[in-house]
């Protein structure tokens, strides 16, 4: 036997016994910060896990961009292109209006009415004057904005408005759209506040 | 040993974890799968195979067929497509100015601004052009409105994109659902021979794949497939020849008064190629399979 081999494992002293020191801060800050990074991965690549989200598509949103519109979910994203192009200017994308410019369009009395159509007329032949909005007063006037939109796309809008921001109503269709429109005629006049609340009834 | 019980705590825990996390969490999420949607159709996916087609894949499985084909179409991305398919009375110069003004104009359009001009440079009015291909529907959507409104037709479509679909292996990637009535799925890991996942879309031909089978180099010239000629039995004309009998040319063909004629297996293995088409868009791997028109 050598004699390093004495010194290193000479059993005279008992067996070696670990002893224990606290671990370096900066192990502990680089395992957190690298423990963040990988939920942050996560997070963003991993689809929450989602049995229908495979790569290269990273989350359900994702996927969902790239999914084919039809039937009623593609009225409503037409629905949407068409509110953000023609209404959404003054009336918001949020639907909530804007002060001095147009009354709000989410929980409106004049939207969410089901079996009257008098949201159907507005657009069509515009409105002038006084008009009582969820209790308040506005005095503007709005546009025949929709009468130069196909029926389809103001069938479309319409219900879009109906069923955003909340709002729960029936869904407008391009027939009856077409039926306010020959009942209006070729040169619409813009209705009062009134005229309008006479429909109702 | 005073820490023996923190060892074991600690390794149940580790492998506890990633039996949770690779076998318990995928066989819940997996082992239950049943038929999925495709997309825009009451159709379901997969479709159940015939009995010959499900022993087919047996037959598959004993050739080794594996070991060399992959049934698997992988995908690196996905696109929104716009293209113009009618220009109506436009000039295709006027058209161009009119689209990257609007590229310029409209805020949802602006981030596709310079792909939109790109794809104009040097157009000279051939029909489809493809105007945008990118990750964003808004622009696809918008861009089909604004063009409608002015009388172009366009036709938006979603396309899978990689270099297998580039290849001509599929429209689309793999993904579970396809391989729910494939029991043991034949993955593979070696593209020695082409992919295979869609090859009842490529090859549909019982009598194509019958001889390719017997003298693959007498349909494919390169090909580097071995022969299955025990899938064959060769014998002797009868009064009559074998309805099923292969027509093969000159130099692949038995001496004179012979006949090929597949086996059972060989009918099996066939039935089975066939059904392999991953063609359906589904949930989960989304594509246009026909145009729609705006």
């Amino acid at each position: 036997m050598s004699d390093e081999n004495k010194n290193c494992c000479s059993s005279e002293t008992g067996e070696p016994t670990a002893t224990r020191s606290a671990a370096p801060m900066w192990i502990i800050v680089v395992t957190l910060a690298l423990v963040f990074a990988g939920g942050l991965f996560l997070d963003s690549h991993s689809g929450w896990f989602d049995k229908n989200v495979y790569a290269p598509y990273q989350s359900s949103a994702q996927l969902e961009a790239f999914q084919p519109k039809s039937g009623a979910a593609a009225a409503l994203a037409r629905g949407k292109a068409v509110y953000e192009s023609v209404c959404g200017i003054c009336h918001g994308s949020d639907g909530l209006g804007k002060p001095g410019q147009a009354p709000a369009l989410a929980g409106s009395e004049w939207v969410t009415c089901n079996g009257c159509n008098r949201l159907l007329h507005i657009p069509l032949a515009g409105v002038a004057g006084a008009i009582k909005v969820q209790g308040k007063d506005w005095n503007l006037n709005m546009a025949a904005m929709g009468a130069a939109l196909p029926d389809e796309d103001l069938a479309a809008v319409l219900t879009y408005i109906r069923g955003a921001w909340g709002n729960k109503a029936e869904a407008v269709t391009a027939a009856e759209v077409k039926n306010i429109r020959v009942e209006i005629g070729k040169s619409p006049q813009p209705y009062t506040g009134e005229q309008l609340l006479k429909m109702l009834e | 040993m005073k820490t023996g019980f923190s060892v074991f705590l600690a390794a149940f825990v580790a492998l506890g974890a990633s039996w949770f996390g690779l076998v318990y969490g995928p066989l819940k999420q997996l082992g239950v799968a049943t038929e999925t949607k495709v997309l825009q159709s009451d159709a379901k996916w997969p479709l159940q195979r015939t009995g010959d087609a499900t022993l087919g894949l047996q037959v598959y499985r004993s050739a080794g067929c594996a070991a060399c084909h992959t049934e698997q179409v992988r995908q690196t991305g996905s696109a929104n497509v716009l293209t113009i398919t009618e220009i109506g009375s436009h000039q295709p110069a006027d058209l161009k100015g009119f689209i990257n003004s609007l590229s310029g104009s409209v805020i949802e359009l602006m981030n596709a601004s310079n792909a939109v001009a790109a794809n104009l440079a040097g157009w000279n009015g051939e029909l489809p052009k493809v105007l945008y291909s990118g990750a964003d529907d808004t622009v696809v959507s918008m861009l089909g409105d604004k063009l409608k409104a002015v009388g172009v037709k366009t036709e938006a479509r979603v396309v899978a994109t990689g270099a297998d679909i580039a290849r001509g292996w599929g429209t689309r990637q793999s993904v579970a659902a396809d391989y729910l009535y494939d029991a043991p799925v034949q993955l593979g890991n070696l593209r020695a021979g082409p992919d295979l996942a869609t090859i009842g879309v490529r090859a549909p031909d019982v009598n194509w794949q019958l001889q390719h089978l017997y003298a693959p180099r007498s349909l494919v010239k390169n090909s580097t497939m071995p022969a299955f000629r025990f899938l064959f039995a060769v014998q002797k004309i009868g009064a009559q020849p074998a309805p099923d009998a292969l027509v093969l040319p000159k130099e692949f063909a038995p001496a004179d008064g012979y006949e090929v004629v597949p086996t059972a297996e060989a009918k099996q293995l066939v039935a089975y190629l066939l059904t392999l088409k991953n063609n359906a868009p589904l949930y989960e791997a989304p594509f246009t399979p026909i145009t729609v028109a705006k």
